[in-house]
This record gives C-alpha cells, sequence and structure tokens, in this order.
C-alpha cells in the first residue's frame, strides 16, 4: 500500500526538522514548506492526503491558506496548528474548514494519533466535505442542527443546556474516535483542569438520560473505561434544505 | 481649548442672567405681592460690584474645584498603575523562577547527554527530560487558560448551590489526606433552603473544588474543615474555614496573584495558580472571595456571589 502523503507546513525550522522524521517513521511521506504561498502551491499542484498546517505563517497564514482552499473547492484533510489556544482560535480554525485542530506545544504521538483519525474519518468519498462544514449532521433518527443549536430526535426536540449540545457536537463530529475526557474539556470548555474531568461525565449523563441512551447498552455513546468516551454510530451531513 | 472657553463664556453668562434674574423677581414680587415685602435698593455701581464678585467667586469655585478633583483622579490613576506594575514585576519575577528550574535541569541533562560514554541510563535521562518539558508546558497551559477564562463566554443557567456542594465534598473523598481530617457540610434548611443561582456549574465546581482542596493540602490530621453555605436574598455566600497553621500576615495580600507561593506551600505540590483561578472564577460571576487567616488558628476563604449575575 502506498503511504499517506502528508503536507507539513510551519515556518519553525526547528520543529519542522524534528517533526518530518517522526511522522516518517510512523508511515508517512512527508513533505516540508515554510510559508502559505507554498503550501497552497503545493497542495493545488500535487494533491497530498493530508495538511499539517501551522497557523501563525509569514506572508499568507494558515487560516488564509485554509480558506482559500475551500473556497477553491479543496477540501484535502487540514490539521491546524495553533499557538494560541484561545477558543476564538479554535473555533475559527474549525469555520475555515480544519477538520481538527492541536495546540503548541504538542506530544508528536498525539499528533500521528489524530492525522490518523482524520484520514480514517474521511476515507469513503474522496474529497467531499467533512462532518465539520455541515449545518446539520445526523445519526439514524437523531438530528444536531448546529446553526440553531437544536437537538431532534425522530423529529421531536430534545432539551439539552448549551455546554451538552456542544459536547454532543463534538462527538457527532468525530464519530468512532476515542475522545478522552481531557480532549472533550478542552475542545468543548476551553479548559482542561485534572480535577474537573467530572464536568464531562455530568454533561454525558444529561445526553444520555435525553437520548434515552442506556450506558450499559448503548446505541450512540461509549463509555471507554478510564479513558473517555466514542460516538458509536455513524453520522452523516445534512444538505441545507434552504 | 475650545470647549474650556465656552465653559468659562457660558459660566459668565449664566452668573449674570441668575443676578438679572434675581434682582428683577425681587422688583417685581415687591409691586405685586403685599405680603412679599423685602425690597431691594442699591445704586447701580453696587449691582455691578456684587456681580462681578459672584462671577470671580464662582469662577474661582470651578477653577480650585476642577483642579482638585483632576489631581485626585490622576493620582488615582497614578497608584493604580503603580500597583499594576509592581503586580506585573512580581508575577515575572515569579514566572522567571518558575521557568529557571525546569531550564536548568534539561541544560544539566543535555550536557549530561553529549558527555556519555558508555550505554548508560539513556532511558533514564530521557524520561526525566521529558518530565521537565511537561512541567514546562503544564505551566504554559495554565497560565494560557487563566488568560482565557477572563474574556471567554460563561454559562449563567440556574445552578443548585447546595448539591453542587455535596458533589465537591463527594469528589475529595479521594484526596489522600481526607481519612484524617474532619470534614463538615453545614447546609441551610430553614427557613429554606439555599436558591438556584445563575452561574456556569462547572467553573463554581472548580472554585470550590480548588479552595477544598487547598484546605485539606495545608491542614494536619484531625483538623477540621467547615463548609458553611447561607443567603441574604440577593446573594448566596459560601465560607470555607480550617483549623490548620493558617497564612503568615505578609503572604495574605499576594495569595491570589498568578504562581504566588506562601511561606507555607513552598514543597508543596501545585501550580501556583488555584486561588487566581478561583478569584478570576468568582469576579466572573460578579461575586468577590475573601480571606481571613491567623496563624496556627486557620484560615477563611468567603466567597459571596450574586443569586442573579
Amino acid at each position: 500500500m502506498e503511504a499517506c502523503r502528508i503536507l507539513l507546513a510551519d515556518d519553525e525550522k526547528a520543529l519542522t526538522d524534528y517533526l518530518a522524521p517522526i511522522l516518517e517513521r510512523a508511515g508517512f511521506a512527508v513533505t516540508v514548506v515554510h510559508d502559505g504561498e507554498t503550501a497552497l502551491r503545493y497542495v493545488l499542484e500535487k494533491h497530498p492526503d493530508l495538511i499539517v498546517l501551522d497557523l501563525l505563517m509569514p506572508g499568507l497564514d494558515g487560516r488564509q491558506v485554509c480558506r482559500q482552499l475551500r473556497a477553491a473547492g479543496d477540501w484535502t484533510p487540514v490539521i491546524m496548528l495553533t499557538r494560541v489556544n484561545t477558543l476564538v482560535d479554535k473555533v475559527s480554525s474549525l469555520e475555515e474548514g480544519a477538520d481538527d485542530y492541536l495546540c503548541k506545544p504538542f506530544d508528536s504521538h498525539e499528533l500521528v494519533a489524530r492525522i490518523r483519525a482524520v484520514l480514517r474519518r474521511r476515507r469513503g468519498p474522496a474529497n467531499q466535505p467533512p462532518l465539520i462544514k455541515a449545518s446539520r449532521l445526523r445519526s439514524g433518527d437523531l438530528t444536531l442542527d448546529r446553526r440553531t443549536r437544536r437537538v431532534y430526535r425522530r423529529g421531536q426536540p430534545l432539551e439539552l443546556t448549551p455546554k451538552a449540545l456542544a459536547l454532543l457536537e463534538y462527538l457527532m463530529l468525530h464519530p468512532d474516535e476515542v475522545l478522552t475526557r481531557d480532549r472533550l474539556l478542552d475542545a468543548v470548555w476551553g479548559w482542561d483542569y485534572p480535577v474537573a474531568t467530572r464536568a464531562v461525565d455530568v454533561r454525558i449523563a444529561e445526553i444520555r438520560q435525553a437520548l434515552e441512551d442506556d450506558p450499559e447498552h448503548p446505541s450512540f455513546i461509549e463509555t471507554i473505561i478510564g479513558i473517555g468516551y466514542r460516538f458509536l454510530a455513524s453520522v452523516e451531513p445534512l444538505e441545507d434544505t434552504r | 481649548m475650545n470647549r474650556r472657553r465656552f465653559f468659562g463664556i457660558a459660566l459668565i453668562g449664566f452668573s449674570l442672567l441668575a443676578i438679572l434674574g434675581v434682582a428683577i423677581g425681587l422688583q417685581q414680587g415687591a409691586a405685586s405681592n403685599p405680603v412679599f415685602r423685602l425690597q431691594v435698593r442699591a445704586d447701580l455701581g453696587t449691582w455691578i460690584l456684587l456681580g462681578g464678585t459672584a462671577i470671580v467667586l464662582s469662577l474661582l469655585l470651578v477653577v480650585v474645584g476642577r483642579n482638585v478633583v483632576c489631581h485626585l483622579l490622576q493620582q488615582s490613576l497614578a497608584s493604580a498603575q503603580h500597583e499594576y506594575f509592581l503586580s506585573r514585576l512580581r508575577f515575572i519575577r515569579r514566572l522567571d523562577h518558575e521557568l529557571k528550574n525546569p531550564l536548568a535541569t534539561i541544560y544539566a541533562q543535555l550536557a549530561y547527554l553529549s558527555g556519555r560514554t558508555g550505554g548508560d541510563s539513556l532511558e533514564q535521562v530521557q524520561g526525566d527530560m521529558l518530565a521537565q518539558v511537561e512541567r514546562l508546558s503544564r505551566l504554559v497551559a495554565h497560565l494560557r487558560k487563566l488568560a482565557e477564562l477572563e474574556e471567554q463566554a460563561i454559562e449563567r443557567l440556574p445552578v443548585d448551590v447546595a448539591s453542587l456542594l455535596h458533589e465537591v465534598v463527594e469528589a475529595s473523598q479521594v484526596h489522600p489526606n481526607y481519612a484524617a481530617r474532619r470534614v463538615h457540610l453545614l447546609l441551610p434548611q430553614a427557613p429554606w433552603p439555599l436558591p438556584a443561582m445563575k452561574g456556569d456549574r462547572d467553573l463554581l465546581w472548580l472554585a470550590f473544588y480548588n479552595l477544598l482542596d487547598n484546605a485539606l493540602k495545608f491542614t494536619r490530621p484531625g483538623d477540621l474543615i467547615e463548609i458553611r453555605a447561607s443567603e441574604n436574598g440577593s446573594s448566596v455566600t459560601i465560607e470555607i474555614a480550617d483549623t490548620g497553621p493558617g497564612i503568615a500576615e505578609d503572604d495574605l495580600p499576594y495569595i491570589f496573584e498568578e504562581l504566588y507561593r506562601g511561606a507555607n506551600a513552598q514543597g508543596c505540590e501545585g501550580s501556583g495558580l488555584g486561588l487566581a483561578l478561583v478569584q478570576t472564577i468568582v469576579k466572573r460571576h460578579g461575586g468577590s472571595v475573601k480571606v481571613r487567616s491567623r496563624p496556627d488558628r486557620g484560615t477563611v476563604f468567603t466567597l459571596s456571589l450574586p443569586i442573579a449575575s
């Protein structure tokens, strides 16, 4: 099987010098570029399987590269590396059409895991818009409207607190992926203090109650003991009816 | 400059009008109203003199008043700036201190690696270096999160403080010191239980947990920890009190600052950011947190949180 081709775009040479060999060791074919313009040109010409894109680069920054790619109808998966871990940055990297983001400093093993997860998630019809771009997500008889912030089961609206809804949304955007409590806290709450992981459990319980999902025999959210949670069911993007 | 000129002209004009008004009023009042018999007679020169004096006096009053107000404002601004400057300086010194140790250790480890001859303990050094890097990453992450918390949107939903406090106590039972302390939760029942308050449940949990965790950490076996709650119709007050060794008086003004470690906290594990976090959370809820402490008697943290923030 041919190795997945990854473009690593980061102006920090000290980082790419070490990161590229690590990714290669993990079985990827890696090309490194150090600025946004080159990254954009490379993607449009060579069509790599995935881009690891630094948010802050001279010239075109990661966000602009992502936006221009998406505007050109290119849906190559993007993992954004952010230096400033503000929620605004996370939200905007996702809104620009990035598939995932990782905050610097990060563990390189975590990056490898995220690359694999995104590639797995994006398997299927090539160059399709990812779930992250859909305004509505459907899993069986469950529908989550990301714009109006409402959840429906068999057409009936469900009562959820905003936090629980954001958590369900994140789970549905990462189906079949084991998500640690720390990662969920970081992504949904914007902070992860070791003692606070029970906040995740409380909201999961709320979602399960609303979905009438039995934790023992779940059809939506599975508990991975000692680690976190996984959204079991498959999720598909719904076309906008408007 | 233009505004000031306009102000001066308006002032003089207003004074003249006022004097004229009084004079006419008195004259007319004397003529038409028989009960009102006061009559003021004076030469035109006297009137002008009186008017001039009034104008000069009001001008003087305004100028002096303005100067005094300006001076006071400037003074308080300067002292606030100075206080901010000092607290930043203290923070940078502490940050420098926190960064120095792990960095020095990494340097030493690198030097050790480059001078290494045999295949001895390579994994050990790598593991130690990783631990130092993780320590630095954690510090950076915590500081960043604290900064984020100051501006990010927080939830404003009804929170049952009583059940939240129960949860916090329950969660603290895994604390290694829990068994050797007496932890009492005192919640009002009469005439009514605590009302629900509007806020971010998870952040409030974190604030309460941090204070209880501190109490468990800094007290001695056999010490008593009391968590008390009350309300006065507009706010909920939560006290976390202990019979521990207390906080030194010199430390008290600084304990809510980032990375500050009091004399008692030296050698204790912790990020030095817990109380700063508590204060930020409480402030975001429109409340306040205060501390009282006596050496060898104990400490009480008092949180006051508005019911409808």
